[in-house]
C-alpha cells in the first residue's frame, strides 16, 4: 500500500473516531478543552493562594502551554498501548497496513489539539501578546508530534508483549507530570534540572515557551537535542514496529 | 497460470502467551536461566498445494484443523514459520461481512469508513455509493444511525458494502472463509447468494473454506481435507468428500 493511501485511511479512521467521541454530547468539542482548562484553573488558583512562590512571567500562558503538551503526550501513549489490541477484529480479518491504527490515534489527537491551539491564541489576544508566538509554537509542535509518533509506534508494539504496560503507564505518566516543569520552573544546577535533561518533553516544552511566550530563541544545544530526539524516536519506533508487526495478528 | 503455490508450509502458534506477558514476568525471564518450555500448537505442517487460474477449490476439516489459519497465511495476515507461499494477482480474504461497522455513526458515514478499511479511496466510495445503498434496499435510512437498525438491516448494509468493495477491487484471488450468502430475509438471501455466486464463478481463483459440504460440493472442483494442520487428503471433490463423510 502506498504512503498516500495509508495516510488517507488513517485520516478516515481518525475522522470517524473523532465524530464518535463527540457524538451525542451537548458540549461536543468543548470536552477537549474542559479537561486542560479545568486543570489549568485549579493550578492557577492554587498558585494564587500560596505565599512565597517564585514569580513566573506570563504564568497563565506558561502553564497552559505546559499542560496541553504533557496531556498530548500522556493521553496518546495511553491510547497507543492498547490500540493494536482494540483493533484485533480488523487485524485478524483484513490485510491492512497496521501503521494506520497508530497514525489514526495521533491524527485524532492532533485534531483535538487544534482546539487547544485556538484556546492558546485566545489567551494571547487577551494578554495583548503577538499572535506570531502561536505560529512559533506550531513549529515546535511539529517536531514534538514526530517525537510522540515514534514513542506511539514503540508503545503500540510493547503493549502487545507486556500486558500490564497500561497500568505501568498510568503511574509513570503521573510521575512525569509532576517531574516535568509543567506548572513550576526549574533552575540549572538543581537535581530536578539535571533529571530533566534526560526528559525529552522538557526540551520541547522549554523551546515552545521560549519561542511563543518570551520571544527568544532556545539555546542551540537545546534545539539540537530536540531535533535529534524527534528523529531518533521516529526511527526507533518505526524500526521496532516494522520488525514485530508481522506477529501482531497472532498476539491479539 | 498458477495463482497460488504453497510449498512445505509450516506454522506453529505459541500457547500460554498471556501468562508470561506481565512486565515482572518479562524481567524475571531475562534474569532466570531456566528456559520454561513453550507449549506449541501446530497449525500448518508441511502443507503443499497449487491452485490454477480460475480454479475453485474447497477446504474442509473439523474445527481447529487449520483452515482459517491457512487462508490467513496465504493472505499474509499471519507470518509463516517456514516454507514458501507464492500468490500471483490481487488477493482478497474475507471472513465476514462488514468489518468496522460503528453503531453510533450514520449509514452514510459507515459506508465511507468501511470502504476505506477495505482499501477504497473516498472518491471510489463516492462512485459506488448509490450502488451500495440500492443493493442494500435501505435508501430511506442513509442518514440514520446504525444502532437504530434491526439486525437484518445491519446484515444488509454489511454485505452490500463488503461485496461492492470486493467487486471494485476485481480480485484475481478470492479466499472465502465460512461465508457465502449475506443472510437476512429470503429475498435478500437469494439476491446476495446470486452476487457471491457471480463473483465466485466470474473467473477468479477461489478458495472456499466451509463446513457446509453441500456448498463445497456445488462449487469446488477440487477439495483439500485438513486435519491438525496437515493435508489428510486432496483430490476431486467427490472422492475427498465421500472419504470425509465416511471417516
Amino acid at each position: 500500500m502506498k504512503i498516500d493511501s495509508v495516510l488517507s485511511l488513517s485520516y478516515s479512521i481518525a475522522k470517524a473516531n473523532f465524530k464518535l467521541r463527540n457524538e451525542g454530547s451537548y458540549l461536543g468539542i468543548f470536552w477537549y478543552l474542559l479537561s486542560p482548562l479545568s486543570l489549568f484553573l485549579i493550578l492557577l488558583f492554587i498558585r494564587g493562594n500560596i505565599s512565597g512562590v517564585e514569580p513566573i512571567e506570563h504564568y497563565p500562558l506558561y502553564l497552559l502551554i505546559g499542560l496541553v503538551m504533557i496531556n498530548f503526550f500522556s493521553q496518546l501513549i495511553h491510547s497507543a498501548i492498547s490500540v493494536i489490541q482494540n483493533n484485533a477484529g480488523f487485524i485478524k480479518s483484513i490485510k491492512i497496513p497496521l501503521e494506520v491504527f497508530v497514525f489514526s490515534i495521533v491524527l485524532q489527537s492532533i485534531f483535538s489539539h487544534i482546539f487547544e491551539v485556538v484556546l492558546i491564541a485566545l489567551f494571547f489576544i487577551y494578554f495583548n501578546m503577538s499572535l506570531i508566538g502561536v505560529l512559533f509554537y506550531l513549529i515546535v509542535f511539529v517536531f514534538f508530534a514526530v517525537f510522540v509518533l515514534g514513542v506511539c509506534l514503540l508503545s503500540a508494539t510493547l503493549g502487545l508483549y507486556v500486558s500490564d504496560l497500561g497500568n505501568i503507564w498510568t503511574i509513570a505518566s503521573q510521575l512525569l507530570f509532576f517531574l516535568t516543569p509543567t506548572f513550576y520552573v526549574v533552575h540549572p544546577g538543581t537535581h530536578l534540572y539535571l533529571g530533566n535533561l534526560f526528559n525529552p518533553i522538557f526540551y520541547f516544552m522549554t523551546a515552545a515557551r521560549d519561542v511563543a511566550i518570551y520571544g527568544t530563541m532556545p539555546a542551540w544545544w537545546m534545539i539540537g537535542v530536540m531535533l535529534a530526539v524527534s528523529i531518533l524516536s521516529f526511527c526507533v519506533g518505526a524500526f521496532v514496529f516494522n520488525r514485530y508487526k508481522g506477529r501482531f495478528a497472532e498476539l491479539v | 497460470m498458477k495463482r497460488i503455490v504453497v510449498k512445505n508450509l509450516n506454522k506453529k502458534f505459541t500457547l500460554d502467551h498471556k501468562k508470561r506477558a506481565g512486565a515482572l514476568a518479562k524481567i524475571v525471564g531475562v534474569f532466570s536461566r531456566s528456559e520454561e518450555s513453550k507449549r506449541l500448537l501446530t497449525v500448518a505442517e508441511d502443507v503443499s498445494f497449487e491452485v490454477e487460474q480460475g480454479e475453485i477449490i474447497g477446504i474442509i476439516g473439523h474445527n481447529g484443523s487449520g483452515k482459517s489459519t491457512l487462508l490467513r497465511l496465504i493472505s499474509e495476515i499471519y507470518e509463516k514459520d517456514s516454507g514458501d507461499i507464492e500468490t500471483n494477482g490481487k488477493l482478497i480474504y474475507l471472513n465476514g461481512y462488514g468489518q468496522g461497522l460503528q453503531p453510533r455513526l450514520t449509514m452514510r458515514e459507515n459506508i465511507y469508513l468501511m470502504g476505506a478499511l477495505m482499501g477504497l479511496s473516498q472518491n471510489d466510495v463516492k462512485k459506488r455509493f448509490d450502488e451500495i445503498v440500492e443493493f442494500s434496499g435501505l435508501s430511506n435510512f442513509v442518514d440514520a444511525k446504525a444502532y437504530k437498525f434491526s439486525s437484518g438491516m445491519v446484515t444488509r448494509l454489511n454485505f452490500s458494502v463488503t461485496m461492492h468493495c470486493v467487486k471494485h477491487h476485481n480480485p484475481e484471488i478470492l479466499l472465502l472463509d465460512e461465508i457465502f450468502s449475506g443472510g437476512g430475509d429470503i429475498e435478500f438471501f437469494d439476491k446476495s447468494t446470486k452476487l457471491v455466486e457471480n463473483l465466485v464463478q466470474g473467473g477468479a481463483t477461489v478458495i472456499l473454506v466451509s463446513h457446509d459440504l453441500g456448498l463445497i460440493e456445488k462449487y469446488s472442483e477440487r477439495v483439500i481435507w485438513l486435519e491438525n494442520g496437515k493435508i489428510r487428503e486432496q483430490g476431486s471433490a467427490e472422492k475427498v468428500l465421500s472419504a470425509y463423510k465416511n471417516q
